[in-house]
């Protein structure tokens, strides 16, 4: 028992999410969505991102979960995105349901509750299909294209790349608390508390080595930005321009929304027939 | 023409007393490949940071006097346009490095100044640097040499005139650093591009720069041709410079009368043969083999580990890895960047789970040991210093093992410690704002803070001049009485000569070679191998006689100095 | 001989601050998603366990880059990286985050005042999670069309918000907000500053102090917060879906299904015929 909690744990280690999120990133990049035109999956993802809240019709929402659902599966999503998809919306809706029976509801409040989640999983899912399937940097032209302002595009591409560099900084320094500190005996419920007490502060603790350590590399990284042009990009619309022509729409993408419509229409028609 | 040209620059830092670079003047010549060298801040950084007009653009301060890199002023024009003229690659390169793949970041300067043809010229400058076929990859795939090379290609991508690069080879191999200083040679010849280094490696001096430039407390002592300025063998190691261990060695010979007086001194091993042409070898008792006595403090039995990777197939770095350290071995772990050396050390302190095999400490397996318990008999000193440094002053890191255990006395322990490493009058400082040497100082009394039976050290030389590397090794032959079993991974084959016992050299997860430092350099097809190389002195003695064997400089004018 | 010298802020110093608040917020954040939510519905138990990150940069630093740096941080690496983009719910959240640091970050005219870095604290916390709990009743209230209708709703979420909020501030605001802040601002104060080339903050630097400008500042940008989510659901629901299919809906869907397929073999044909173009 002691070796399976260790294991589960060592599977959810600093490197195992590090390797998720960068498998979500880069690691899917030959799958269909990806080939998509950032543009046409924006778009795509407005409608589906923001349409469902608004639909009561329980056939039409169910067309468009299933249509989110197969979307996902092509775009190759890794595990971890779709676990933390899974407990999101169970825990939404679970809680929600308990808490309405504890203060007095009924069944009546129930049927709501199920098309509320059905909501909540089809904008969910419609988001983890663009977000995690797109790559970062296609994903990161495509907001501009829209207008977003350059630094948010900036930061997504930034953060990508800096991610590995920050957590592997971090895990050494825990790692360092690890080997020298002494953690409470945690075999008693009173030592678990005061385990889980000490592991919270070392969090907390070693976020003064890592603002340092991370001041000293945003200086160079900032400086190098500077030499490279970073400001001058920001304030030249020729840049913009340059960027952006990296951007074409193919049939590939008309076809993928053309069926996304099809699909959409036939749930309608469903739900104007039932 | 002159391609850079300061006149009378004095320059300080906001809130600085002192100002850093003070009444420069200076000419380097187009077309010039020029080593910059000095003192632990003399101002060589600095300097090349005004070349480029981040000073005063970016960083404020107060700037006199005039500067202009190809004509231009650098007061007059801003960054952007003085970006184009001097490409820069720091010190730490891989802060530099913003964008994931590589083509996207070689190209990425070009792309913010609005050139339309800006993916040309990023495949270009890949190519100029060696990087040709890696466009497509992600720059984590990457090892250090190539990322370095990779900064070096975003800089060139601009087509710059002159180069500035802040010591590009600390933290590599020498076969990497070769390849370096190999691109840069071509820029220099092929392009007749400038190119100005930070540099302590006095061999690469010797072997590729044209210049050589001295500062020493912010001024300029001088700018001469390199084979003339390292002649200068007293001025530079008064500035902790040393020159090449040929010409150490045939300045000391040449003070004990064996080599006449007013010969030049030779830089080069090349230039050694001739030099030394008339010495014969007087071989010396050979040096005691070191007894492997000593119960086994580490066993490794086929030990298999595998990183997992972001696309396709776990990455295998050990395979079935068999490796036995005995109590008391002193040990160098040897091989080029990405062998394994890291990734070895973390498997011996836990810190890593072999996916098979078993690792054990004086016979206890160390799955079954809490990490907490383990750091009493084995600990790991990082590679970067800052790592190591968790609390706010250097006294409070090296007491908060014992501390937290309870140590009896440690306080008094602490200041034993800190009086030992001879940092007492820095205790209150944070530890990372302490100089490289310092922070070496710091993270070693860290690591033997709780008199661990075996220490390991990843590196300890790594970035430091080589004034400092003499001091840490000094430090570690001090530490003899503390620490029974060592094993240090390193570049730095003077180190390995002088200090280790047994080498130990992996190559692509394996262990290749095993044995004494003349069962290693005596086989130089290890050396095309894996990437390492002995030190200067021992390939010079062994050019001038085959059965050489001279690690230090001391070794080589014993066996040849004798009329 | 020409001297210049430049002491301000500069654009680039800003920028610093944005990167290194973006990047460390933005790792936290990224942990805490991992860490499964105490969600009633939409009433989440909002914790922003490493909201002290930003805080204490906000205090030591230039609070506006802070506070932007640390929203984004949490929107790129938490929501975007992990796929969580919850699409106008994030620009709640975004503003409700900078309002909160920013303000804590100008309160704060001395960093080596701890009462008022604590204060401060403590007031930017409860700020943040007053806000977000007045868009989530409203939020609520949208969501579930009939939500007066159904029985104990509306009182359940209103419990389960106040109760949130006092839980938060008064629990994990103290432990997760206040303290680590009060831990790390004296600890970093003059020694993180000379790493970015900055002069640490003093009671004379412009950065701080509040007036009634900057507060009016941030009410309208939580009224946009407010205002952009109202709008968005008022606006939609002006189309009005049910009632269209109510009148003429088979009709109008058999069309739509009829035009879209219409549309899917065109393009196949299209997209074969321009591969047929290439391959030649």
């Amino acid at each position: 028992m002691n070796k399976l909690s260790e294991n589960l744990l060592d599977k959810f280690s600093m490197d195992f999410l590090r390797n998720q999120v960068l498998k979500n990133a880069y690691g899917n990049d030959d799958t269909v969505i990806a080939g998509l035109d950032p543009r046409v999956l924006i778009a795509w993802y407005l409608f589906f991102g923001v349409v469902p809240w608004f639909v009561q019709d329980l056939p039409f929402l169910l067309g468009c979960f299933l249509l989110v659902m197969v979307t996902t599966l092509l775009a190759r999503v890794a595990g971890l995105v779709l676990f933390l998809f899974a407990v999101g919306v169970f825990s939404q809706t679970g809680y929600l349901f308990l808490a309405t029976l504890l203060f007095g509801g009924d069944a009546s409040a129930v049927a709501p509750l199920l098309v509320l989640t059905l909501k909540v999983a089809t904008i969910s899912l419609a988001s983890v299909t663009v977000f995690s399937g797109l790559d970062p940097d296609r994903l990161s032209n495509g907001l501009m294209w829209y207008g977003c302002p350059e630094r948010l595009s900036f930061s997504i591409s930034y953060a990508y790349r800096m991610l590995p560099m920050l957590m592997e900084e971090f895990q050494n320094v825990l790692l360092s608390y690890r080997l020298r500190g002494n953690p409470p005996a945690h075999d008693t419920l009173l030592g678990k508390v005061r385990y889980l007490i000490y592991q919270v502060r070392i969090v907390v603790e070693s976020f003064y080595p890592l603002m340092l350590n991370t001041a000293k590399r945003s200086r160079t990284t900032v400086e190098a930005l500077e030499l490279r042009g970073y400001r001058y990009a920001a304030a030249d619309k020729a840049v913009k321009k340059i960027r952006l022509s990296a951007l074409k729409v193919t049939w590939n993408d008309l076809l993928f929304l053309a069926l996304s419509a099809l699909w959409t229409a036939l749930a309608a028609l469903c739900a104007a027939l039932l | 023409m002159n391609a850079v040209e300061i006149d009378s620059l004095t320059y300080t830092y906001p809130g600085a007393s002192q100002p850093t670079l003070n009444g420069i003047s200076l000419r380097i010549e187009q077309g010039d490949f020029l080593a910059v060298v000095g003192n632990n801040g003399c101002g060589k950084s600095t300097l090349c940071k005004v070349l480029n007009g981040l000073i005063p653009h970016f960083i404020t301060g107060q700037f006199e006097g005039a500067v202009r890199v190809e004509g231009q002023d650098t007061l007059e024009s801003d960054v952007g346009a003085l970006a184009r003229k001097v490409g820069y690659v720091y010190q730490d390169f891989e802060n530099q490095i913003v964008r994931p793949t590589v083509l996207d970041d070689a190209s990425y300067a070009c792309l913010n100044y609005a050139l339309p043809d800006y993916r040309e010229r990023g495949r270009e400058a890949l190519r100029q640097c060696g990087l040709e076929g890696r466009e497509e990859e992600y720059v984590w795939q990457l090892s250090g040499g190539q990322t370095h090379l990779l900064a070096l290609a975003g800089a060139v991508s601009l087509r710059p005139d002159v180069l500035i690069l802040d010591e590009p080879i600390a933290q590599l191999d020498p076969m990497h650093a070769d390849r370096i200083y190999e691109v840069l040679r071509a820029l220099n010849e092929e392009q007749g591009k400038t190119i100005i280094v930070i540099e302590h490696h006095t061999e690469y001096i010797a072997d590729y720069c044209k210049h050589v430039l001295l500062m020493k407390d912010g001024q300029v002592q001088w700018l001469l041709p390199t084979r003339e300025a390292l002649q200068r063998v007293e001025e530079l190691e008064a500035c902790n410079i040393f020159p090449p261990q040929v010409t150490q060695a045939a300045h000391r010979l040449r003070a004990m009368g064996v080599l006449p007086a007013g010969a030049p001194l030779p830089t080069t091993v090349e230039e050694g043969k001739r030099a030394f042409a008339a010495l014969k070898l007087h071989p010396q008792g050979a040096a005691p083999a070191a007894e492997r006595a000593g119960e086994t403090a580490v066993s490794l039995k086929q030990v298999s580990l595998s990183y997992r990777s972001v696309k396709g197939e776990p990455r295998t770095i050990f395979d079935g890895l068999d490796l036995d350290i005995r109590r008391g071995e002193r040990v160098a772990l040897i091989g080029s960047n990405g062998a394994g050396k890291s990734t070895l050390m973390k498997l011996m302190v836990g810190l890593l789970k072999p996916k098979s095999g078993t690792v054990s400490l004086f016979g206890a397996n160390i799955g079954e040991k809490r990490a907490e318990d383990l750091s009493r008999q084995i600990s790991l000193v990082y590679q970067n210093p800052e790592e190591m440094f968790i609390k706010d002053s250097v006294r409070a890191d090296i007491a908060y093992a014992m501390q937290v255990r309870g140590v009896p006395d440690w306080e008094t322990r602490t200041d034993a410690l800190l009086e030992r490493f001879r940092l007492t009058g820095l205790q209150d400082r944070d530890g990372r704002l302490l100089s490289g040497g310092q922070m070496r100082r710091g993270s070693l009394a860290i690591g033997v803070a709780l008199e661990p039976g075996i220490l390991l050290l990843d590196e300890p030389t790594a970035n430091l001049d080589i004034a400092t590397r003499r001091e840490i090794l000094g430090v570690l032959e001090d530490m003899q009485d503390l620490i029974q079993t060592a094993v240090i991974a390193t570049h730095d084959m003077q180190l390995v000569c002088q200090w280790a016992q047994r080498i130990i050299v992996l190559c692509g997860g394996k262990v290749v070679a095993d044995g004494s430092r003349d069962e290693i350099f005596a086989r130089p097809e290890l050396a095309g191998q894996v990437g390492i190389r002995p030190p200067e002195i021992f390939t010079m003695a062994r050019a001038l006689n085959p059965d050489a064997r001279c690690y230090t400089i001391d070794a080589f004018t014993r066996c040849f100095g004798e009329a | 001989m020409r001297t210049i010298q430049k002491t301000s802020a500069t654009q680039s110093q800003k920028l610093m601050i944005f990167v290194l608040s973006m990047s460390l917020y933005g790792l936290a954040t990224l942990f805490t998603e991992l860490i499964p939510k105490f969600q009633v519905g939409l009433v989440e138990f909002s914790v922003e366990f490493f909201l002290f990150i930003p805080l204490t940069l906000a205090m030591l630093f230039d609070p506006l880059s802070a506070a932007l740096g640390a929203a984004t941080g949490e929107l790129v690496f938490s929501e975007i990286m992990l796929g969580q983009f919850g699409g106008l719910g994030e620009l709640e959240k975004f503003l409700t985050v900078t309002i909160g640091v920013y303000l804590a970050g100008r309160l704060v005219k001395d960093p080596r005042n701890r009462t008022m870095v604590g204060l401060a604290a403590i007031t930017g916390t409860a700020a943040q999670l007053f806000m977000g709990m007045v868009v989530d009743v409203v939020k609520v209230q949208l969501a579930v069309e009939d939500f007066e209708a159904v029985e104990g709703l509306p009182e359940s979420v209103f419990a389960t918000e106040g109760f949130a909020f006092l839980n938060d501030l008064l629990f994990s605001g103290i432990l997760f907000c206040l303290l680590p802040t009060l831990y790390l601002v004296p600890r970093l104060y003059g020694k993180i500053e000379p790493l970015l080339g900055m002069a640490p903050r003093t009671a004379e630097s412009p950065v701080a102090g509040l007036s009634p400008k900057i507060l009016a500042g941030c009410a309208v940008a939580f009224l946009c917060a407010v205002a952009a989510e109202l709008a968005a659901t008022a606006g939609m629901s002006l189309i009005d879906w049910e009632a269209e299919w109510a009148e003429s809906g088979t009709a109008l869907a058999i069309g739509m299904v009829c035009a879209a397929a219409l549309a899917v073999a065109a393009l196949l044909v299209i997209r074969k015929n321009s591969e047929r173009n290439v391959a030649c």
